[in-house]
């Protein structure tokens, strides 16, 4: 009955940011299910920029610039809450790890990320140093890594650390541009990216480091998502979210929602939590 | 509320035309869902990110949303480049400052304004030895140092003619030469 808060039926979707709203494509299998695209969250006044899931609580969160905050709400309606609103500049990219319960995100103006526990509480500082434009965040919850992009126009460069900042290691420096977009695939364990400046897609095995191109000349992305076979990027050009399949290395599909205006970070709302168990559980 | 059968139940967004609205059930405040290209807000009185004005003329006259204005010196892959009424600029780069990024932030000197990135704004790295308070700041125009007594140069590395002693701290000390037996 809220027009500001739809609730979301059953399955997976995808969720991404347009400024002043979040939006929501369920997906069919694997394809976008367009006619059934509505916007979930309306926040007239704020520029939202990143999105995550929480696959155990079934909440967005998300950061927003115009008031530096974080908040959260359930996909299947409720209030908007926030969770931090103190002590951010220019919080970007935000990513959930569903198994220790915790959120990260990166501040391209304190040029720092940090965690806290996802009502916000026991923040801290895990990474505060060489990081110029820090953008994308993602987490990989069963083996206890995180993934971070900088675009950095005079060094560009992919990170991982532990999810306590410790372990730091640069994966990848050479032939980027403006990495803006990073996805992990848990099934495949590939670390996927979308870059403005070099206009490609590309994934690669963080531990064995084979890095191979899904597919060139895109136009400028910003989010990017993975689901099974296909990978979903927001583009700044096209105002839409666009399908690649990354086997087939092609495009597959577009959505361009009716307002036309820049589209930021998107996310997987999973129907169900992967399978897999915490990393501190296993020891 | 279209349900309560009187003339007035339905009323006509009060939105810029185009755009539809929505009751927010809780509150029952009226809010547009689709604002005309380039804004925003409850009542697409905002611009989108990137954008600066006032599309609705609400706090004086009305000003169309237009990209940020900051001298060249925003990067168009940030967001949040600038504030989206006043167009305040909130991520200058190459190292300058100020409302439109047209000048130098403090510790550079240059013109925030020429064209070449490299001939923006230069560090003042002011020589800790002969600038009072070791202060790190100079002339944003001349880049001049603020020097102790008797120091020279425009980064206060260097005493004075006819001055010496620098590594004191305290500016540089005459010589007190002998002028007979010295050559200049």
């Amino acid at each position: 009955p809220r027009p500001d808060v739809h609730p979301l039926p059953p399955g997976t979707h995808l969720l991404f940011a347009q400024s002043g709203r979040i939006e929501h494509v369920p997906l069919d299998g694997h394809d976008m299910k367009k006619s059934d695209a509505k916007a979930l969250l309306h926040l007239p006044e704020k520029v939202v920029i990143g999105v995550a899931y929480d696959c155990v609580e079934k909440m967005v969160y998300w950061t927003e610039i115009t008031s530096p905050s974080i908040s959260k709400a359930s996909i299947q309606g409720g209030e908007p809450t926030a969770v931090i609103q103190s002590d951010l500049n220019s919080p970007e990219g935000i990513a959930v790890d569903h198994l220790g319960r915790t959120l990260f995100w990166t501040d391209s103006m304190k040029d720092c990320i940090e965690v806290a526990s996802l009502d916000g509480t026991k923040r801290r500082v895990i990474v505060d140093t060489d990081l110029v434009n820090p953008r994308a965040i993602i987490t990989d919850p069963p083996n206890g890594n995180l993934y971070w992009t900088d675009w950095n126009r005079d060094a560009p460069k992919i990170e991982t650390s532990y999810m306590d900042g410790s372990n730091r290691r640069v994966l990848v420096t050479d032939n980027l541009g403006l990495p803006n977009g990073l996805t992990f695939d848990s099934q495949s364990s590939l670390l996927c990216w979308a870059d403005a400046g070099t206009h490609k897609l590309e994934c690669m095995h963080p531990s064995h480091g084979d890095r191979r191109q899904v597919m060139e000349g895109i136009q400028y992305p910003f989010g990017i998502t993975s689901f099974g076979k296909n990978i979903y990027y927001t583009d700044w050009r096209r105002d839409a979210v666009v399908t690649v399949d990354r086997y087939a290395g092609r495009e597959s599909d577009e959505f361009q929602p009716q307002k036309r205006t820049k589209l930021y970070g998107i996310a997987t709302a999973l129907a169900q939590c992967p399978s897999g168990q915490n990393y501190c559980a296993v020891n | 509320d279209a349900t309560r059968g009187t003339p007035n139940d339905c009323q006509p967004c009060p939105c810029p035309a185009g755009a539809t609205c929505a009751v927010v059930f809780k509150t029952k405040e009226v809010v547009c869902t689709n604002c005309p290209a380039g804004t925003t807000g409850k009542r697409c009185e905002l611009c989108d990110d990137g954008f600066f004005g006032d599309p609705l003329g609400q706090g004086g006259p009305v000003r169309a949303c237009r990209a940020c204005k900051c001298s060249d010196n925003i990067d168009p892959n940030a967001v949040g480049n600038c504030n989206r009424e006043t167009g305040e600029c909130l991520k200058c780069i190459y190292n300058t400052d100020g409302f439109f990024c047209d000048r130098c932030k403090e510790g550079y000197y240059g013109n925030a304004l020429a064209t070449n990135p490299s001939d923006k704004c230069k560090s003042c790295s002011c020589s800790p030895l002969g600038t009072v308070d070791h202060q790190t700041a100079c002339s944003q125009v001349t880049g001049q140092c603020p020097c102790l007594p008797n120091v020279a140069e425009r980064d206060c590395s260097a005493c004075q003619p006819g001055f010496f002693n620098l590594q004191s701290g305290n500016g540089c000390e005459r010589c007190n030469c002998n002028p007979i037996g010295s050559t200049n």
